[in-house]
């Protein structure tokens, strides 16, 4: 029993039935974006030796890693790119799930994962274009900023604080958005989709992932 | 008769083992040299200027790509080719003696005053000190006024 319940043991199916193989049953959509999410893990681990976030420093430093530092261009358009593949391959997933009526029962709670980790990743992707530190960048933050403040009370000026801390309108790279973006909605974005990989098994699905 | 060459699972995955480790050892060098780069540490401010200066000269590029001096009838002067809007390095055009920065259209008169784009201010000037054998010595932590001259 405790077998069954472990993670490990569920990453390949039991059996696989003749013809589930096809990819036309799911484009492997699902797929891409976990290897799409490892890339961008591994490449944002080294991002990370060399970007300094804040107002000042943010900016610069993107632009040395990107001309500068040996390599660093790779990486950090690698980064860019498997982000920018991830947003269009998670949706497209989640059309798919829509059209092959996958988020039915016994599956409402892996959809409803689902949709977290959907709202999980733009907002990395959204927190993501923050650290860039450019005009545009500080644009985007005072955007977000004024959109939260919306919600009466203190709320609003709270969960901005919380979320953007104080980013300036030239440039949107700060110190807290950098430990969103960098440590903890990853962290949850990643158990999450393990979670996700193996609610899959759990309510009886048999393509190997 | 050569014993014919049988394409195994087994073969096939060895195979791909060894394309993957071939592909991470090629990584190994790149990563080696991104990791170890201190292109990003920090510069000391003073920058060593010691060609000789005309009056009248055109600006003129040190050992820092950054920094430029010049020499008019008033004395030396010396400035930082950082665009004031975001960080850029600004680019000086000899032929129409202007700075213009490449990331949003910036252009800057010879003074380095802005003239359109949507740079705030004009470009930084810094002070520059003539050492005892007559070199010069810029330290660019050191800001100065627009008319200020060695």
């Amino acid at each position: 029993m405790k077998d069954q319940e472990n993670f490990v043991n569920h990453i390949r199916p039991r059996f696989v039935p003749n013809g589930v193989l096809s990819v036309f049953y799911t484009f492997c959509l699902g797929g891409l974006s976990f290897l799409a999410f490892v890339l961008i893990g591994i490449t944002g681990l080294l991002l990370m030796f060399h970007y300094q976030p804040g107002d000042r420093t943010g900016y610069n430093s993107i632009l040395t890693i990107a001309t500068v530092i040996p390599y660093g261009g790779v990486i950090r358009n690698l980064h860019y790119w498997a982000g920018q593949l991830m947003v269009v391959t998670v949706n497209l997933h989640m059309l798919r799930v829509v059209w092959t009526h996958s988020y039915k029962p016994p599956r409402q709670l892996n959809w409803l994962v689902g949709v977290a980790l959907l709202l999980l990743i733009l907002f990395l992707d959204f927190t993501g274009y923050l650290l860039i530190g450019s005009q545009e960048s500080g644009a985007a933050a005072t955007v977000a900023v004024n959109i939260l403040r919306l919600i009466p009370g203190n709320v609003g000026r709270g969960l901005a604080q919380i979320l953007f801390g104080e980013p300036s309108a030239l440039s949107g790279s700060t110190l807290v958005v950098y430990v969103w973006h960098c440590v903890a909605l990853p962290m949850v974005a990643l158990f999450l989709q393990l979670y996700h990989f193996w609610r899959i098994r759990r309510d009886g699905g048999v393509r190997p992932l | 008769m050569p014993k014919q060459l049988e394409w195994t699972r087994r073969a096939a995955l060895r195979l791909a083992w060894l394309g993957v480790i071939a592909a991470s050892a090629l990584t190994i060098e790149p990563l080696l040299k991104y990791l170890t780069s201190k292109e990003d540490r920090l510069q000391s401010p003073l920058v060593a200027y010691n060609k000789p200066l005309v009056v009248s000269s055109d600006w003129q590029n040190t050992a820092n790509a950054r920094v430029w001096v010049k020499q008019d009838s008033l004395g030396v002067m010396a400035l930082v080719a950082t665009c004031t809007h975001l960080g850029c390095e600004v680019h000086y055009q000899p032929e129409t003696k202007e700075w213009l920065c490449p990331c949003h259209g910036s252009i800057y008169d010879l003074e380095g005053r802005p003239v359109s784009g949507p740079a705030p201010k004009a470009l930084p000037r810094v002070a520059v000190e003539r050492k005892a054998d007559g070199s010069l010595m810029i330290n660019t932590s050191k800001l100065v006024g627009m008319d200020t001259r060695l």
